[in-house]
């Protein structure tokens, strides 16, 4: 139990200050330094890293908003508070998580991870586009996708244990995390969002993303949204985040809690991965 | 009821002189009464609050000590520089109570109204003031209870920092402020062949800047009196004043309008702006229509208006 809480522990003081993604790190500094930013590039390059995303989203809702006006989408954010005031809040919180920071994960590769993320964000909001989504909502499915996965970042190397063994008993990875971890990436990820003060659909999604329909009634079908897509950027090996081998027992309901043909998600491959190059190629990675 | 009082209409920087007699030079400030309840709000400390300190000794001090509580509406210097002269900020027996919004940034409220009292800018040091201060730092807010039936609603308008519009409403009465603030527009690239463009930045920002727009005309809705932004005419503001944080008077006109306010206050002229030419502008913006029973005026140093 005390070995648990120790545990607890370095997982919470981890998320106190977690760091930015060090791919996105040098590419914010540079476009936040310029004085004639423009809102495009401000909205992809922070849109393009998770903790930043949900960073800037909380900072946003705690110093600005209250609680009954959660802004969720960084485009609305820019339009609201004016570039400059998004500009110094990413700045200030690239530069405030990267410093001193140069934690490398030997199980994620942060790059890797990078992909994986972004690939569940794009590929969420298309799926959300698919199943006929108003235009406003869509991009709520773009961050929850984007996010839904940063509760593997605190995780330290003895993780590397934990998918080592995943993919060879190709057991489901967060089963494999309470096993030796004694807590799960869906745990960790509803710390962060409660943390970070993230809405409740994007906490569902967090959480719930392995078992949409544990998520609230009303959120299901976003949650259901971006667990499709994890299966699809898992399976067809788009980044790492530690699950080569995602549930197909899953993909029926998902599909069913969607409304969608696996066929119509296949047809988007393209898309998706041309919207990652680009990303890749705005990052220059 | 709410006794209002302009004790300054300018934006940007004080103009006094022979053009500014008749409208006034200093910047922002506007007094609240509630003499029911026996309230006091000044809604910003531009210049102008230095006359508001003189009739406050000369009239409240001698009934007792001097209790107030100041709404900032964002923390540009036009909107703060009269605070080092606010006379009862130094007596002993004074309680005064800051508001406002602070854009991101680690220092508070306290130090971003209290930078200006510096050594260096002014001979008095902020921590010399003797009455009794209280900062609060302000965000949205849909209700906010000021106690004796006194209700503040606030909500994010349009400035390069963080400003806040005020709705106070007092048994029935209701009076709203937006300055500085300039229409919500899309900031995101809408060329389709811009290389940057993105379709849904594009979309978005659009409905973005139209909701955030219908969202103030609610704000506005049905106030007794509204206080906006109206520095620049149309003309003016599409000529290089676009994304400064301030709105065309047609603008504020149009949106007050379809807001069913009932007196519209054109606040914060142009420095530039003289007597002679607002009285002209009177003459083409303020003309009341049969259809449309709302008052529009530019606001006047020492006008005051009850609701």
């Amino acid at each position: 139990m005390s070995e648990r809480k120790t545990k607890l522990d370095k997982i919470r003081a981890f998320v106190d200050k977690m760091p930015s993604l060090s791919t996105t790190v040098s590419k914010v500094l540079e476009i936040c330094s310029r004085t004639d930013t423009s809102p495009n590039d401000l909205n992809k390059v922070i849109s393009l890293d998770p903790v930043l995303t949900g960073q800037v989203l909380k900072l946003i809702n705690s110093a600005y908003y209250s609680l009954i006006n959660k802004v969720t989408s960084l485009t609305r954010a820019i339009i609201m508070l004016g570039l400059n005031t998004v500009k110094n809040l990413a700045l200030s919180t690239a530069v405030i998580r990267s410093v001193g920071q140069a934690k490398k994960s030997k199980a994620l590769p942060i790059k890797e991870f990078w992909a994986h993320s972004i690939g569940v964000g794009v590929m969420a909001k298309l799926l959300a586009a698919e199943r006929g989504m108003p235009l406003a909502e869509r991009e709520e499915y773009f961050v929850a996708g984007l996010l839904h996965d940063l509760g593997k970042i605190p995780f330290g190397d003895e993780y590397t244990e934990v998918l080592t063994l995943a993919a060879n008993t190709q057991e489901p990875l967060a089963q494999m995390e309470h096993r030796l971890m004694e807590i799960d990436h869906e745990e960790v990820g509803q710390m962060i969002a409660s943390k970070w003060k993230l809405n409740a659909v994007i906490t569902d999604a967090i959480c719930h993303h392995h078992a949409p329909l544990l998520a609230a009634p009303e959120n299901q079908a976003l949650v259901a949204t971006v667990a499709l897509a994890d299966f699809y950027i898992c399976l067809f090996d788009i980044g790492f985040a530690g699950n080569r081998f995602p549930d197909e027992e899953q993909l029926a309901p998902m599909l069913e809690l969607c409304a969608l043909e696996w066929g119509a998600v296949i047809n988007l491959s393209e898309a998706v991965d041309e919207e990652i190059k680009k990303a890749e190629i705005f990052l220059q990675i | 009821m709410i006794k209002v009082k302009f004790w300054g209409v300018r934006g940007s920087i004080p103009c006094p002189g022979p053009k500014t007699m008749k409208y006034g030079g200093n910047t922002a400030c506007i007094e609240l009464r509630f003499p029911e309840v026996n309230r006091h709000i000044i809604i910003d400390a531009g210049s102008g609050i230095r006359e508001l300190a003189n009739y406050m000794l000369a009239n409240d001090l001698p009934k007792g000590p001097i209790a107030t509580e100041i709404y900032l509406s964002h923390t540009h210097w036009d909107h703060i520089m009269g605070f080092p002269f606010f006379v009862p900020a130094y007596i002993p027996s004074t309680s005064i109570k800051v508001f406002g919004p602070v854009t991101y940034e680690d220092e508070p409220l306290e130090a971003v109204v209290g930078g200006q009292m510096k050594y260096r800018y002014f001979p008095v040091n902020m921590g010399e003031l003797a009455g009794k201060i209280e900062y609060r730092r302000l965000k949205e807010d849909p209700f906010i209870d000021l106690g004796d039936g006194i209700t503040l609603t606030t909500a994010i308008i349009n400035h390069p920092i963080t400003a806040l519009g005020y709705r106070f409403t007092f048994r029935g009465a209701v009076f709203c402020t937006a300055y500085d603030t300039e229409p919500f527009r899309n900031l995101f690239v809408t060329d389709l062949n811009d290389p940057a463009y993105d379709e849904l930045m594009a979309l978005e920002g659009e409905e973005a800047a139209r909701e955030q727009n219908q969202v103030l005309e609610g704000f506005f809705k049905g106030a007794d009196l509204l206080v906006h932004d109206a520095q620049y005419t149309r003309e003016e503001y599409f000529k290089g004043k676009v994304g400064w944080g301030h709105s065309p008077i047609e603008d504020a006109i149009a949106t007050a309008r379809s807001a069913g306010v009932k007196r519209l206050a054109l606040f914060h002229h142009d420095p530039e702006r003289s007597d002679d030419q607002l009285d002209a502008m009177t003459k083409i913006y303020c003309a009341s229509r049969d259809t449309d029973p709302m008052q529009i005026f530019f606001a006047r140093e020492g006008q005051e208006i009850i609701l």
